[in-house]
């Protein structure tokens, strides 16, 4: 189903939802950095820019409680955080590239044992992406089989209209009842035209000859050339829409606390460490080579996809300019 | 245990019912489910393990080292050793503790009906085993002859001294205990050598005979090599692997060894899947 939306309605729109005490959650400034944040008015949102972190956190957040606890003699009272009551949302602003990895982080989630805190959000969450115009050296979406128009993982997709608003696009019944509760709001297309999508200057990689080079080479010497400039800061997995790794910690005392899960990074020197002091993974180039093995081989042998959608994030931030799409490259020539 | 409505992080609470000193450092703790449901419906497998947590510390990984055939209860066994582990060991009888689990796959013990067994293991490796070993001898009419080496660095580190003592006692089970070189008092009546020396000497026939293996990655090392001499295939060898985790449920992204995620595909693995695994554990 296709509709249009003009601006002025769109700020309508926002300022309605949030009148109504609905959560939004966009792309608005956030001291000196862009980032997914829940909105207090429609003018808060910055469409022209991509966030420096990813929309994960919407569902994942960097640290959550999990439970509260509280000694009483010797017992221990514990609380529940019951996922259940999380507010509805509406994530709105969405770059195709986060909203792509949400259906991928959906299988490691809800596989086996059911992640609520996941997937309570994400059933009470609607996603409207917004298909980019502009894009930067290190955007690489298109080189792993996405593109900036992309609607995989949103359920109603944006995309800028040349004389302003937007062309919407539902993909989802989430995305239709969505347009079906707000249709005063929205306009059938007059035909006018969308801008323009970005493009990004990267080929597509042959991502089965990647993983087939990764399928047999745990152990190669270009590890060491690719990964002895790491230093372990882990700002790449914290800035990636995919990456997923955490830890629990409790933060308290013995009489009082929570614990709580936060995001966590395999190039930490300390992730894999045993109690014994043995490290399986005591070097940095054993953790980047985890780093790509879990992205391009592991997830892809047990749930068929890849956890990398070319956002280019980990490009922009690493301290010492590791480049992701020009190993995935330098592999793919192999 | 996968029930999808459950906050899968919120752990049982248990009771410490017993606290025994193994070694200087190690400790067993008995628990009890606080939740009477809880504690009649509890099931676990032996080879499974469970998260642990002191609250306000945090959480560790051991195995469940209680066997199954002993109902009303769960033992766990560690070594003091991080924050954690430390404040566990801070806990007195009568105080409350967390437990997730059980966890990730076990022994597939049926298939070893009617088959001899040898338990090979040292220091506080024992626990994964002695999980088994109780499930057996359980069970005793199963299985065919059973015998069990266990070494540690000195007389000190051997763990469950009582049950060794038990062990030996009995006349159907052979325990073949040892110690390193140096590690021996003058009255110590066992065997003073290194577990895979004193395997070596043993010679246990491989015929119709599963080995239970774990210890340090020092001493699967150079048991692997001798097993082998003696004839044992690589899929009638078994041990457990222990890499470090955090949620035990096949996400937090920690534990695994190549694609194989120890949570979820383990900590039971044969010889086979160990040998086919890259060197990451």
């Amino acid at each position: 189903m296709q509709k249009q939306i003009t601006e002025a309605n769109l700020r309508l729109l926002i300022d309605s939802l949030l009148l109504k005490g609905q959560r939004v959650v966009g792309p608005r400034q956030s001291g000196a950095m862009v980032l997914y944040e829940p909105l207090s008015s429609a003018s808060d949102l910055v469409f022209n820019e991509q966030p420096r972190r990813s929309a994960k956190e919407a569902f994942f957040p960097i640290c959550e409680d999990l439970l509260e606890y509280r000694k009483n003699g010797q017992q221990i009272d514990l609380e529940d955080i019951e996922p259940s009551r999380f507010p509805e949302t509406v994530l709105i602003g969405v770059r195709p590239c986060d909203a792509a990895a949400m259906p991928v982080l959906d299988s490691v989630f809800s596989w086996d044992y059911k992640d609520q805190f996941y997937l309570e959000r994400r059933s009470r969450t609607i996603i409207i992406g917004l298909a980019c115009t502009s894009a930067d050296d290190a955007c690489f979406c298109t080189a792993v089989g996405l593109s900036p128009g992309d609607s995989k993982g949103s359920d109603l997709m944006f995309s800028h209209l040349v004389n302003g608003g937007f062309l919407v696009e539902s993909h989802t019944d989430k995305g239709a009842l969505f347009l079906e509760s707000w249709k005063d709001r929205f306009t059938e297309p007059d035909g006018s035209k969308t801008l323009p999508l970005a493009q990004p200057e990267a080929t597509p990689f042959d991502l089965k000859k990647i993983k087939g080079w990764l399928d047999d080479h745990f152990e190669d010497p270009a590890w060491d050339s690719i990964a002895t400039r790491c230093v372990g800061c882990g700002a790449c997995a914290f800035v990636c829409p995919a990456c997923h790794c955490f830890d629990i910690i409790d933060e308290g005392t013995e009489k009082s606390g929570k614990r709580r899960k936060f995001w966590d990074a395999c190039g930490f020197s300390k992730f894999t460490n045993h109690a014994s002091g043995h490290n399986p993974r005591d070097l940095q180039p054993k953790r980047y080579r985890n780093r790509i093995m879990h992205k391009f081989k592991y997830y892809d042998d047990k749930f068929g996809q890849n956890l990398c959608t070319g956002c280019g994030r980990c490009i922009r931030v690493c301290p010492v300019g590791i480049d992701i799409a020009g190993i995935l490259e330098e592999i793919e020539k192999k | 245990m996968c029930d999808s409505n459950k906050n899968i992080y919120l752990p049982y609470l248990a009771t410490v019912e017993e606290v025994i000193d193994e070694t200087p450092d190690v400790r067993t703790l008995r628990l009890v489910f606080q939740d009477e449901q809880v504690r009649d419906n509890f099931s676990f497998r032996a080879g499974q393990f469970a998260e642990y947590s002191a609250f306000g510390a945090g959480e560790s990984t051991f195995c469940i080292a209680s066997s199954p055939t002993r109902k009303g209860y769960i033992e766990c066994c560690f070594r003091a050793v991080g924050r954690v582990t430390e404040s566990l060991r801070q806990l007195e009888v009568g105080d409350t503790m967390g437990i997730r689990g059980p966890y990730g796959n076990s022994f597939p013990i049926e298939q070893f009906y009617g088959k001899n067994l040898i338990f090979i293991t040292g220091g506080i490796a024992l626990p994964p085993l002695r999980t088994l070993i109780w499930n057996c001898l359980d069970m005793r009419d199963k299985f065919g002859d059973i015998t069990i080496v266990y070494g540690a660095r000195t007389e000190a580190d051997l763990v469950y001294k009582r049950e060794l003592k038990e062990w030996e006692e009995r006349s159907d089970v052979q325990l073949v205990k040892t110690v390193d070189p140096g590690g021996n008092s003058p009255e110590w009546d066992g065997k003073v050598g290194f577990v895979p020396t004193v395997l070596d000497e043993l010679a246990p026939s491989s015929d119709n005979c599963i080995a239970l293996l774990c210890g340090p990655p020092v001493m699967i090392k150079f048991t692997l090599p001798v097993l082998e001499k003696l004839g044992f295939s690589d899929e009638a060898i078994y041990t457990t692997l222990e890499n470090r985790m955090k949620c035990g449920l096949g996400k937090c992204g920690r534990c695994n060894v190549g694609n194989v995620y120890v949570c979820k595909d383990g900590p039971v693995f044969t010889a086979k899947q160990v040998k086919a695994m890259p060197l990451e554990y």
